[in-house]
């Protein structure tokens, strides 16, 4: 017996019914074929990187658990043909990590309950998300701090003045455009008002 | 002249990379998501395979793109 790590990403459309019942789905797999889970946990809702199975959304679920290594070949076999599952991952750890317990633990008590899973948010037809907050609050960005070489801001130092040269050089035309919009408003409304006098007046005569 | 590419000297004792830690992860690549190299990441050639697993695991399970934005 071996002790492995099982990542598994579930449809969120399963967990909405019932977390319990989502989870059963990946440990009842595992203990169909003889493996004993110890640990099986909610790891965190969040949106996904790219686009599986048409979903944008998934909860990952993370379990510890002790199996035969014959077994695990048709674990995998019957992961890959659950459709609840839509990605997992099982890897051989050597012991469980300081702190799984107590999470797994703290799932198990009555006070824990599952937060329902946001809807799936659409894609604009400009590619753009809707960039909602995760469980984990990471930000993923490929923006890191090794990327950040000295050498860059010096380099991007004279272009952004250069840019608010030409700021400065479009600016006065800018403003002639709209102080002509300006006197192109300005007689317009003052013939509404000499129009609007003009009626009046007539009116009065009328009278 | 061809310049001399540049060492870096960060040093790699036991980075124990995970693929659930992705704020780690995500500072090994670049905005098209690609993987640095060895030579950015300071990492020797165990580390840098250790590295490249880890991405390559958060990668499919939908962690971390395979392309950047």
């Amino acid at each position: 017996m071996n002790l492995y790590e099982g990542m598994f990403l579930l449809d969120n459309n399963v967990v909405r019914e019932d977390w319990t019942k989502a989870k059963e789905v990946a440990t009842g797999i595992l203990e169909k074929h003889g493996a004993s889970v110890t640990i099986a946990r909610r790891w965190a809702e969040r949106s996904l990187a790219y686009t599986i199975k048409k979903v944008n959304r998934g909860t990952y679920m993370l379990a510890y658990f002790d199996a035969d290594p014959g077994s695990i070949t048709i674990i995998r076999r019957d992961l890959e043909l659950n459709e609840s599952i839509m990605r997992y991952l099982v890897l051989k750890c050597d012991a469980v990590p300081e702190g799984e317990q107590e999470l797994h633990d703290a799932e198990l008590s009555t006070d824990f309950s599952v937060p329902e899973p946001p809807e799936d948010h659409v894609v604009d037809s400009t590619g753009e998300e809707d960039n909602e907050s995760n469980d984990l609050d990471i930000d993923v960005g490929f923006d890191s701090g090794l990327d950040a070489s000295p050498a860059r801001p010096k380099a991007a130092a004279p272009k952004a003045e250069e840019k608010a040269e030409d700021k400065k050089e479009e600016a006065p035309a800018a403003e002639v455009t709209e102080s002509k919009e300006e006197t192109k408003e300005a007689p317009a409304a003052e013939a509404a008002e000499s129009k609007e006098e003009t009626t009046e007046a007539a009116a009065s005569e009328e009278a | 002249m061809k310049r001399p590419i540049k060492k870096s000297t960060k040093g790699c004792d036991d980075p124990r990379l995970d693929y659930k830690d992705l704020e780690t992860l995500a500072k090994y690549l670049n905005p098209q998501g690609e993987i640095h190299a060895r030579r950015k990441t300071g990492y020797c050639a165990k580390c840098q395979r250790q590295l490249k697993q880890a991405i390559k695991r958060a990668r499919h399970m939908g962690l971390l793109a395979f392309v950047g934005q």
